[in-house]
């Protein structure tokens, strides 16, 4: 067994240079995130949030640097640390030819797990997620929120103890941004951790910490209110635009 | 502003090429962007116009055939008559490049030709000369001369046949001689479908699972799924596996569907072991299945997917026999036959269907056919990985 760790992800010069570009989409990054805390990773379209967040969960290979997950080396691990994460990716990543049912149960089969732990697991996220009605429903004739809701039930199903959140409050109407936070602060009171991406500055006044990302790298990281004291600012949005002053960001 | 009212008829309301001819650019533009697709595009029927214009120029040649020749001289008494015609006939056979002549045992040629090692074996009996003499002479006989022949290719056995008739002709003149076939394999005789039939179905295999295969895999790329998988307790080869057995179930729908059809509505008859032939049409499936995920590989959409079917299914048509007998290629093309797999599938089904064959005659095709799984799975393995380090 991994050595108990206050931090449950730790990256150390994370570095990802793409085969087809020459681009460093990250770019030396160094992340600590604590057991059960929301971390929010903010930063413009480009800024390799996606990336990071795909390298430390293993589906994509560092270039070069280190990252280690609930104590696991990862790549090397990847397989043994996927079963305490959960991703609900920014475009969803559901079978839009399945049902609603037949997607969730699809990845709990991938986790192993049994008829008898998915039906109330799966229950019971319908019930939070409010899904109960759309079950049947064909995942390609769901609305853009309720495509969320099914991707994020596909992260949870196998009860993960860190899940990621890519984009997953981003064009998505208030009433239900805000119920999704409620529902992340529930998580976060079971003890699992969750890191949220966010291209959306404000977004990130509801996290415990920030990290705020430009070009690959951190440029700025603590809780809202430290980070608002630092930077003598209102709102995380006028730090990031202080903070990228003469930068033309992406998009 | 002070005119407030709308034009009731504004100018842009008739047809307007303009905006017919923005649809028509931006459809264009969509291949500009594509270039795979474009080159594809440009490459596909470059490809086939050569290899079939190259399949269909090679006439029926150098067919492997067997020859005894038993005849001996015959000298009449009287009239005086010294005939020895057999040589003659022979001679003419060897110097047609229609057909490739080896002597030898006719017992053996039978063999040969049941092996499929040669297409026919040719028997010029002991008394042909003999027969030949006393006809001239007024008597009234049956002369006749044996050609064992492989029935399962028409157009060899068209081919052959005249060569024989030719080369009897020219030796002896229009006499009546009787050319009596023997068809092998149990004499069985073929109409256009039985023949058909085995190169369809591995024809509709290559065919198919390549097109559902590429789209399955890219699709999954598409939607994003795949990526997904990556993070979670998922194994290449449990990925790769599962591909294999979901579109094999398809494969075996598919190829039963085709058997049925040919058995039940054209009376296609399966000479030799159903249960051969299934296992046979199952490993060929799950080559090109492991052939498909790899080529997936290639696709970035489903459009480029999609053309990768014809890609490698009308290139094997043309060389893997299945319109042109793969002796009837030009020469210096045909060692391309035997890297293209549907060889292998034509020579199984047809092999078990038509000619009665098992694993003992098989083995070689059988081998063949198992080596591509290992090479196809390989390379769709080792690029399943690679595609996470990028």
């Amino acid at each position: 067994m991994a050595i108990e760790s206050e931090y449950v992800i730790e990256t150390q010069d994370l570095v990802k240079i793409y085969k087809t570009g020459k681009v460093k989409a990250v770019d030396g990054l160094n992340l600590k995130i604590k057991k059960g805390e929301i971390y929010a990773l903010i930063g413009a379209n480009g800024s390799g949030k996606t990336t990071s967040l795909n390298m430390i969960s293993g589906a994509l290979f560092p270039t070069s640097g280190n990252i280690r997950v609930l104590g696991y080396n990862v790549p090397k691990h990847r397989r043994i640390i996927s079963n305490y994460i959960g991703i609900a990716p920014q475009d969803y990543s559901i079978f839009y030819d399945l049902s609603l049912e037949e997607n969730v149960r699809f990845f709990s089969r991938i986790y192993g797990m049994t008829k008898a732990e998915f039906e109330p697991r799966f229950n019971e996220l319908l019930n939070i997620l409010r899904l109960e009605e759309k079950r049947k429903a064909l995942a390609k004739n769901l609305s853009g929120g309720m495509k969320r809701r099914t991707s994020i039930a596909c992260a949870l199903i196998h009860n993960p103890r860190i899940v990621f959140f890519d984009e997953a409050t981003v064009g998505i109407d208030p009433v239900l941004r805000t119920f999704f936070w409620k529902y992340f602060h529930s998580l976060k009171e079971d003890g699992i951790t969750l890191v949220i991406t966010s291209h959306v500055m404000d977004e990130a006044e509801r996290a415990d910490r920030i990290g705020l990302m430009r070009g690959g790298k951190l440029i700025a990281e603590g809780t809202p209110s430290e980070l608002r004291n630092k930077h003598n600012a209102d709102s995380i949005e006028e730090i990031f635009i202080k903070l990228s002053e003469g930068v033309i960001i992406d998009e | 502003m002070s005119k407030k009212n709308v034009d009731l008829k504004p100018k842009n309301l008739n047809f307007s090429l303009r905006r017919t001819m923005a649809i028509a650019f931006r459809t264009m533009n969509q291949f500009r962007r594509d270039r795979r697709t474009i080159a594809l595009m440009s490459i596909v029927p470059i490809v086939i116009m050569l290899i079939f214009g190259l399949a269909f120029s090679g006439e029926v040649r150098n067919v492997p055939v067997i020859i005894d020749n038993q005849d001996v001289l015959y000298t009449n008494p009287f009239p005086p008559i010294s005939l020895h015609l057999g040589p003659n006939i022979t001679d003419n056979l060897v110097a047609d490049d229609g057909v490739d002549v080896t002597f030898g045992n006719y017992d053996q040629g039978i063999d040969s030709v049941e092996l499929g090692d040669v297409y026919a074996a040719v028997l010029i009996p002991a008394n042909f000369s003999e027969l030949v003499v006393r006809m001239l002479t007024g008597e009234n006989v049956t002369i006749q001369l044996y050609v064992y022949i492989d029935a399962t290719k028409p157009t060899i056995r068209a081919s052959v046949m005249s060569t024989i008739y030719d080369a009897l002709d020219s030796a002896v003149g229009d006499r009546g001689i009787k050319l009596v076939q023997i068809l092998a394999h149990d004499g069985a005789e073929f109409t256009g479908l039985d023949v058909g039939i085995p190169s369809v179905i591995a024809f509709v295999i290559i065919f198919l699972l390549v097109i559902v295969g590429t789209i399955t895999v890219t699709r999954e790329k598409i939607q994003g799924t795949q990526d997904r998988l990556y993070s979670t307790p998922l194994r290449s080869s449990e990925r790769l596996l599962g591909y294999v057995i979901g579109l094999l179930l398809i494969a075996i729908l598919m190829i039963s569907l085709t058997l049925i059809f040919g058995v039940l509505v054209f009376g296609v008859k399966v000479h030799g072991n159903v249960f051969l032939l299934i296992f046979a049409a199952l490993i060929f499936g799950i080559a090109h299945v492991f052939l498909a995920v790899f080529l997936s590989n290639f696709a970035q959409n489903e459009l480029q997917a999609i053309q990768f079917a014809p890609l490698t299914a009308l290139p094997s048509m043309a060389l893997g026999g299945m319109l042109v007998p793969i002796v009837s290629l030009p020469v210096w093309l045909q060692p391309l036959s035997y890297v293209v797999p549907l060889t292998y599938g034509i020579n199984l089904f047809e092999g078990i269907m038509l000619k009665g064959w098992g694993f003992k005659e098989l083995w070689v095709d059988f081998t063949v056919v198992a080596g591509m799984c290992l090479l196809f799975f390989i390379l769709a393995v080792v690029t399943v990985r690679n595609r996470m380090r990028d």
